[in-house]
């Protein structure tokens, strides 16, 4: 679910003394226009913001949230930023540019640098996207997107008040020539940003920066880390160009793969089965209209009046003739169990937007590089009795798939991910790793799984991701879930099956060959001789294309022909006999 | 490789006999019909019988012989590749032999193939003699041919002595042999009895098998061969090759053939062998076997006639009796009530009687004994 806030961009306050270097435009080159799309101004997609207050709830629960241990926060620091960046270019049809660079600075902080080539923020909202909870473009709106679980680039914004004392810093602008940079902190008793240090300049740039003073954080190369982070979100978003420059000056470019914007889920009203407490509370709060049971039917799709009877019988002790904004969260509570109760015609499958298969495909072999690349295709199913999902699971072998375990061999690696945004943490309740785990290898010559080069890709499309908890890094085990993760995971371990034993397959071939080769010479010397003939060169020449020829690579040219699978059996029976 | 500049060594047919030509004929198109298989573009390849004892057949005609399962010996075939190549080694050298002719043994054979397939190549041709064995089967089964027919001799082994005159060709020179001229140590059988070989004269009623050398030592000694105008044979325990192959060609001239054994599991297996061939030379079939050959003794049954034998006989051996009772289940020896009745009764008293027992009463009793039981015709089949 999209509560929380998320924001097209984020951006900035109070200036801090991060100023005194000024920001360069980093490794974006000149932003493209993707040719054939207009591109949307910015000002069109903040013409929907609005606010809303929690700033101090965040404040107190910010492990909830992701940001706890050192080196999960600042993966949380840069998720915010990055799929902020995202989600912005994505919206306003750019082909997304983001450089992220870490420093660890001599006071135990780091500083975090993320720059994008984004649609940028007009001046007038900067204070908002960055300096105050619940405030954005999505939240408000049913669509199916990355950034779900974070709390915004507020969050970030918050973090580095409490741990450094200072704002964040931040320069933008929306491709009209004009630059501007300030500091952006929030006051979270009310809620609102402070924004300060606020300068203009002309100068050619469009997108986001920020820059901002973090504490309580590490930066490493685990599998939890920022940089893991980032090639996660590559693969998932092939149409990105992610660049990260580590503390020791080590930089890595993840490429685009994919040339097109991805094509935005179409925004649709929430279903009542994939409602939290909370998001129900987030939207009573600032809905506009007058009673609950209209905020209902209004925002909610197939939501009737009639619906809104059998809800009002099943929750009597609730006034649904009252303000939304005035709805409580036992209240709250109470309408979305009566709302599971119900039954509801099926949320539209429309929303969901998939990577693609191609797309996953190139992404996996542009960032790993691998031999082997398989990507499942299925179609949308839904879980609780009517959310619609599909789930996208693509296999990569070899090349740099796989993890590097601790004592320093690979093994299997599971990438996953929710609507494109990875999924880094809490790995042990996710549905995913239920799939991964319940899957029989050994059907598809794949036993030992755990010990092989390999990484599997899975992504939950949905517009209601199942998360098991607010930190939002693992899909509930949704008994659906799983098991159409299970049949796509099927799906693509037979292709690595396949390939496998056909790749094993051509090196017997070629084994095979070899081993008969080394006759060739002797035979071809002592035949012509047994027929009393003249040695010929041109027999030892056939012979070896007669050898040549039959046992000529198969696999290589892709799926056999039925004779060719037939000369195989006839070749492995051979074996057998022997 | 030294095998090249050897084909101008090639001498002329003429100093070839007609059966060497036959032979270096069924080579010769042998290695043409394999060149034509590769210049049509195939894998080549020969047929061959299977020797299994799956494709073992015991006939009405009383020896073993293979049946009509043929297979394939394939050069595209890793697991073939090598022996087949080998085959044609060992075919070529053969062709070699015969052109030169100079006969060797399968092990000067495997001297002659054993080196190094090339500089690059960590693998000579042959790298152990019991690899050529079987393919020179192949070459025998695949060209219908025997391995003396290849030139490759095998050990000799038997003795013979008795009214029988030959002409041995060997070694360009030609020789008369009288094995009634033989002393005390006999002819000794060539591994070839058939080429080179003339059978100038064979005056004889019949043959004498003897499983044992002493006995047929003793029976010389008595010139038994003179006295009774029969040739004795021993094959020193299990016959040879060229030993059966003698036995086959003496039958084939209407002489019956008596064997005398020990009454054990190993006389029993020698005698048929001799009679139905071997399960490893099936493939030879009739060409080794004599089917005709009758079992004179020692029998169980000589106890009853031979009073002096109830006190000489030995105990049986596991091995004996496990023969006697293999024996008993193969179909070409239980469709004789003798020989069941021999076997049951070794199964029953568990007990033996060697050959040398006859020398008990005296020494010159093997002979009397022998031809008591010619004269009367008490034999088994």
């Amino acid at each position: 679910m999209e509560q929380k806030d998320q924001i097209s961009q984020t951006s900035v306050g109070e200036i801090p003394k991060v100023g005194s270097e000024s920001i360069k435009t980093a490794d974006l080159k000149s932003t493209k226009i993707t040719a054939g799309v207009q591109e949307v101004h910015s000002q069109e997609i903040f013409s929907e913001f609005r606010e809303h207050s929690v700033a101090e709830f965040f404040k107190k629960n910010r492990q909830m949230l992701g940001f706890s241990g050192k080196v999960r926060s600042l993966t949380t620091l840069v998720h915010e930023y990055v799929t902020n960046s995202l989600d912005a270019c994505e919206e306003a049809k750019i082909l997304p540019n983001i450089y992220v660079k870490i420093d660890n600075l001599p006071n135990g902080h780091i500083r975090l640098y993320v720059e994008d080539n984004g649609p940028g923020i007009p001046k007038q909202f900067i204070g908002r996207a960055l300096g105050q909870m619940l405030a954005g473009t999505k939240f408000h709106r049913f669509v199916q997107q990355r950034g779900q679980q974070g709390i915004g680039a507020t969050g970030g914004t918050m973090y580095a008040q409490i741990t450094t004392g200072k704002p964040i810093h931040c320069r933008s602008s929306t491709g009209d020539n004009i630059i501007y940079e300030c500091d952006v902190a929030v006051d979270l008793k009310t809620n609102s940003p402070k924004i300060s240090n606020m300068v203009e300049y002309t100068g050619k740039y469009r997108g986001l920066t920020i820059i901002g003073e973090f504490g309580e954080v590490k930066y490493d190369k685990s599998e939890y880390s920022a940089f893991e982070y980032l090639k996660a979100t590559a693969l998932a978003n092939p149409h990105a160009q992610i660049t990260i420059v580590d503390p020791e000056g080590e930089r890595t470019v993840f490429q685009r793969a994919h040339e097109e914007v991805p094509e935005r889920p179409k925004p649709a009203q929430p279903h009542p089965l994939g409602v939290t407490t909370d998001d129900l509370i987030n939207y009573a709060h600032h809905s506009k209209e007058r009673k609950l049971s209209s905020f209902l039917t209004s925002n909610f799709a197939r939501v009737s009046d009639s619906k809104v009877e059998e809800l009002k019988k099943l929750c009597p002790s609730i006034n649904f003739d009252k303000m939304p904004r005035e709805l409580k969260w036992e209240e709250a509570e109470a309408i979305v169990r009566a709302f599971k109760q119900i039954k509801w015609i099926a949320p539209s499958a429309d929303p969901l937007r998939p990577i693609g298969k191609e797309q996953i495909e190139k992404a996996l072999k542009n960032v790993l590089q691998p031999e082997f690349v398989s990507v499942s295709e299925r179609s949308p199913k839904v879980f609780r009795g009517g959310v619609p999902f599909l789930v996208e699971v693509g296999i990569a072998y070899k090349g740099k798939a796989g993890r590097q375990k601790s004592d320093g061999t690979v093994g299997l690696d599971v990438k996953r991910f929710a609507n494109r945004a990875p999924l880094l943490f809490d790995a042990g309740g996710c549905a995913t790793m239920e799939a991964v785990k319940t899957i029989d290898w050994g059907r598809y010559g794949l036993k030992d799984i755990e010990n092989m080069p390999v990484t599997l890709f899975m992504n939950l499309v949905s517009v209601h991701v199942p998360y098991t908890s607010a930190g939002k890094q693992a899909i509930s085990n949704e008994e659906e879930i799983v098991e159409e993760f299970r049949y796509a995971i099927m799906e693509v371990a037979r292709d690595l099956d396949r390939y496998l034993s056909g790749k094993i397959r051509d090196e017997q071939r070629e084994a095979r060959k070899k081993a008969i080769m080394r006759y060739v010479k002797q035979i071809s010397s002592d035949l012509p001789y047994l027929a009393g003939e003249k040695t010929s060169e041109e027999l030892e020449k056939k012979l070896l294309h007669i050898i040549e020829s039959k046992y000529s690579k198969m696999f290589d040219k892709g799926r056999l022909t039925a004779d060719e699978e037939k000369q195989i059996k006839k070749e492995i029976e051979e074996d057998i006999e022997e | 490789m030294a095998k090249k500049k050897e084909i101008s060594l090639e001498k002329s047919d003429a100093s070839l006999t007609k059966e060497d030509i036959i032979v270096k004929e069924k080579l010769t198109s042998l290695g043409k019909q394999l060149i034509k298989e590769i210049e049509a573009g195939q894998s080549p390849y020969f047929e061959t019988v299977v020797r299994g004892r799956s494709n073992v057949l015991h006939g009405e005609e009383g020896y073993l012989y293979l049946g009509d399962k043929k297979e394939k010996r394939v050069f595209l075939n890793v697991a073939q590749a090598k022996k087949f190549m080998q085959t044609v080694a060992v075919a070529a050298k053969c062709k070699k032999f015969k052109e030169e002719n100079l006969h060797t043994s399968i092990r000067g054979l495997f001297y002659q193939l054993k080196f190094t397939l090339g500089e690059d190549l960590d693998e000579e041709l042959f790298e152990e003699q019991s690899e050529s064995n079987e393919l020179v089967e192949d070459l025998e089964v695949a060209l219908n041919l025997k391995r003396e027919d290849l030139n490759l001799s095998t050990d000799r082994k038997g003795v013979v002595a008795g009214n029988l005159v030959i002409r041995d060709k060997f070694g360009g020179e030609e020789t008369e042999i009288d094995c009634t001229k033989q002393g005390r140590s006999g002819w000794m059988i060539p591994s070839d009895v058939d080429n080179g070989m003339e059978f100038i004269d064979v005056d004889v009623d019949y043959v004498l098998v003897i499983e044992k050398d002493a006995l047929w030592q003793r029976l010389n000694e008595d010139k038994f061969w003179k006295k009774e105008n029969c040739l004795i044979i021993t094959p020193k325990g299990q016959a040879s090759r060229g030993c059966r192959r003698l036995i086959r060609k003496l039958a084939d001239m209407k002489l019956p053939i008596y064997c005398f054994m020990d009454c054990d599991a190993w006389g029993w297996y020698i005698y048929w062998t001799i009679k139905t061939g071997s399960m490893n030379l099936a493939y030879l079939g009739r060409n080794i076997a004599t089917p005709e050959a009758k079992f004179i003794g020692v029998t169980m049954s000589d106890i009853e006639r031979y009073d002096f034998l109830k006190k000489l006989t030995i105990n049986a051996k596991e091995v004996d009796l496990k023969r006697a009772e293999e024996l008993l289940s193969y179909p070409w020896i239980s469709r004789h009530q003798d020989w069941v009745k021999e076997l049951k009764i070794v199964l029953d008293t568990k007990k033996k009687i060697e050959q040398d027992a006859l020398q008990g009463p005296r020494l010159t009793f093997v002979g009397e004994y022998v031809r008591e039981k010619v004269e009367n015709k008490q034999f088994l089949y």
